[in-house]
């Protein structure tokens, strides 16, 4: 992930918004590695329940934003696809914000949590839109912060194999003026 | 040659050099677009704002007005400040945490002062401003505060002779005035300006900059005057009549006034800024490599430099031939004054991210020179009917203004219309009654004093000596 400062150039023009607002999106799959978005799974053998980490990384934010801004309210959109190839099972599809000084983003309070279905053979497209997480709110006018993908199989059939692809994965957070 | 550190506790941050050129950009945004000054005078407003030897202020735009008989139309104006009670009654807030706090609003008090009624105010600044960012994109939707943003250079300033004392010892005068000259250009590329004012996508590899070029000077000025009236042939009418725009009598009245000027400041800046992109606008730890550049010049009375010291002259002439009125002024004709100034350069390093600063010269000899104002006018009276129209050139701008008044007894009925600093087309109209010495003039005008450059409209009101 790289760091966001050009958009500082434009905060000030808040000062003259009154109380209106920045909106401020951020398409943050476009700042990952190309390799992270997609990640090959399995096979994973017969057990109740399987967890794969996809990734967990640290991104520079909007250095400074947090100074003269204050976060109205945030979102996030979030979309993957999962082509799986033999197997099948439910699952939950988990993103993760926590602090730059956290250890590691697993250990809060998912963000998104999209509930899934995976047939053999078939193509399974998830999304969700998250909307007004505090959570984000405070990691997002942060200098930086970190996020993690994490995905559960609760197998049914086995051996569960695929490839999953991150699509999308969007913030948008509402800045007010705080000056 | 000497140069310094600025900001030797580890430098400016990226934060504080991005806002300081976007803050840049808006302070002068919010500053771009006023422009002409407004006219207090009902009688001249409801004109168009033309100015006659008789109407508007006619001893300021051409010297030689002075030494014309006084005539029927009027011999000075009393302003009636009538918007104070509706800018106490409703006014924008001046704290930043209110909810309603907007400072476009709050600039336009200052570029449209609340002197005189707002009948129909721009559209208010508003709405919510839109970023998109991604790893090779970047769109800003600033919605309505692109109507801010000017398709060509902002500029502002102008030449203010601020108040002072003045003594008339009959054809002759004498006058003490501040004199304030205020200039500044702020030009955007074509690049950054299509980014703010049409969202269109930023780009890799591309220079987003802007140049700006500042002056403000101010002085005291000291000048002596002389105005007559240098040609006559008379009429049959001037016996009756001793006023030249209607007895029908050729004359010329010419006027000068040579003045010294005691520089008290001056100060320039020449800057030129900008970011360029890489080759993915957020790829590196930088992403975006800052340039700028500013040299600065100045002298003050007590500091750098000290006092300067000028010449100028205002001088004029106004012929009247069959009740027709040609009058040419140009004020501070020549002015100039010489300081002896320090000159600094000021330089951003993106590699190190801190400005150096490097001392060019000191007690340099510099001469500034005050823009020259010039005034035509031609006016035309038929009975107790004034047709007129005038061209002031200045500085920055050309305004044009045609009006008429038509006297019907003792009610006055004022047209006009003018072309104002936006180069927009504004219309006037009005109208008065005289009781005796002193009448009351009331006007309706449009205009574009705010920074949105929208139409609006005013009522004026003001008394009129005779």
């Amino acid at each position: 992930m790289r760091r966001l400062i050009p958009i500082a150039l434009l905060l000030p023009l808040l000062v003259g918004c009154g109380n209106r607002n920045l909106i401020l999106t951020v398409d943050i799959l476009s700042f990952m590695d190309p390799a992270s978005r997609a990640m090959n799974y399995g096979p994973i053998p017969p057990s109740p329940s399987d967890t794969v980490e996809v990734f967990a990384d640290s991104l520079n934010l909007l250095q400074g934003v947090g100074d003269v801004t204050r976060v109205a309210s945030a979102s996030l959109d979030v979309a993957a696809s999962f082509d799986n190839a033999s197997g099948a099972a439910t699952g939950d599809f988990l993103i993760y914000f926590a602090a730059a000084d956290s250890a590691n983003p697993f250990t809060t309070t998912p963000v998104a949590d999209i509930p899934f279905q995976l047939l053999a053979g078939q193509i399974t497209n998830v999304n969700t839109h998250v909307d007004t997480s505090p959570v984000l709110a405070e990691v997002l006018t942060h200098d930086r912060a970190k996020v993690g993908l994490r995905i559960i199989f609760n197998g049914t059939s086995f051996p569960i194999q695929g490839r999953e692809t991150l699509t999308l994965l969007r913030a948008t957070v509402v800045l007010k003026k705080d000056l | 040659m000497t140069a310094r550190r600025l900001d030797e506790d580890g430098g400016i941050t990226a934060m504080k050099k991005a806002t300081s050129i976007a803050a840049l950009v808006l302070a002068c945004g919010l500053l771009a677009g006023p422009a002409q000054g407004q006219t207090l005078d009902a009688r001249r407003l409801g004109m168009g704002g033309v100015v006659t030897s008789d109407v508007g202020d006619h001893t300021g735009s051409n010297i030689a007005f002075r030494a014309v008989p006084k005539g029927a139309g009027g011999s000075s104006s009393i302003p009636l400040p009538l918007g104070l009670i509706q800018y106490i009654a409703d006014h924008p807030t001046f704290d930043s945490k209110d909810s309603t706090f907007n400072v476009y609003e709050i600039a336009n008090v200052f570029l449209n002062p609340p002197l005189t009624i707002q009948l129909v105010k721009p559209h208010e600044v508003s709405g919510d401003i839109s970023i998109f960012v991604g790893r090779d994109s970047l769109m800003v939707d600033l919605a309505d505060v692109k109507r801010v943003i000017p398709k060509n250079s902002m500029k502002q300033g102008g030449v203010f002779h601020v108040g002072g004392f003045a003594k008339s010892f009959g054809k002759m005068f004498v006058q003490v005035s501040p004199l304030i000259h205020v200039r500044n250009e702020l030009l955007l590329s074509d690049k950054l300006r299509d980014a703010l004012r049409d969202a269109v996508p930023f780009t890799g590899n591309t220079r987003y900059g802007l140049t700006d070029e500042g002056r403000a000077q101010a002085a005291i000025s000291l000048q002596f005057g002389y105005a007559l009236r240098a040609l006559h042939r008379p009429s049959q009418a001037e016996t009756e009549n001793p006023d030249p725009r209607r007895n029908g009598s050729t004359s010329l009245y010419v006027g000068a006034a040579p003045k010294y000027l005691l520089g008290i400041a001056y100060a320039d800046a020449h800057s030129i800024a900008g970011a360029t992109t890489g080759d993915t606008l957020f790829a590196g730890s930088n992403p975006v490599t800052i340039d700028m550049d500013t040299q600065t010049r100045h002298a003050v009375v007590g500091g750098d430099g000290g006092t300067g010291s000028g010449i100028g002259s205002d001088v004029g002439a106004v012929a009247y031939y069959q009740n027709f009125e040609l009058g040419v002024g140009l004020n501070d004709f020549g002015s100039q004054i010489k300081w002896n100034t320090t000159v600094r350069r000021h330089l951003y390093d993106d590699a190190t991210n801190k400005f150096t600063t490097t001392e060019v010269a000191t007690n340099q000899r510099f001469v500034s020179r005050i823009p020259v104002t010039t005034t035509v006018n031609v006016a035309k009276r038929i009975g107790r009917t004034t047709i007129a129209a005038d061209v002031v050139a200045g500085d920055l701008r050309t305004s044009m203004h045609a009006g008429a008044e038509f006297w019907f007894g003792m009610f006055a009925v004022r047209t006009g219309m003018y072309r104002d600093q936006n180069k927009m087309a504004q219309f006037a109209g009005g109208g008065g009654y005289r009781f005796g010495k002193v009448g009351v003039d009331l006007a309706i005008a449009t205009n574009s004093r705010n920074i949105e450059r929208e139409r609006g409209a005013e009522l004026s009101a003001s008394l009129s000596l005779y």
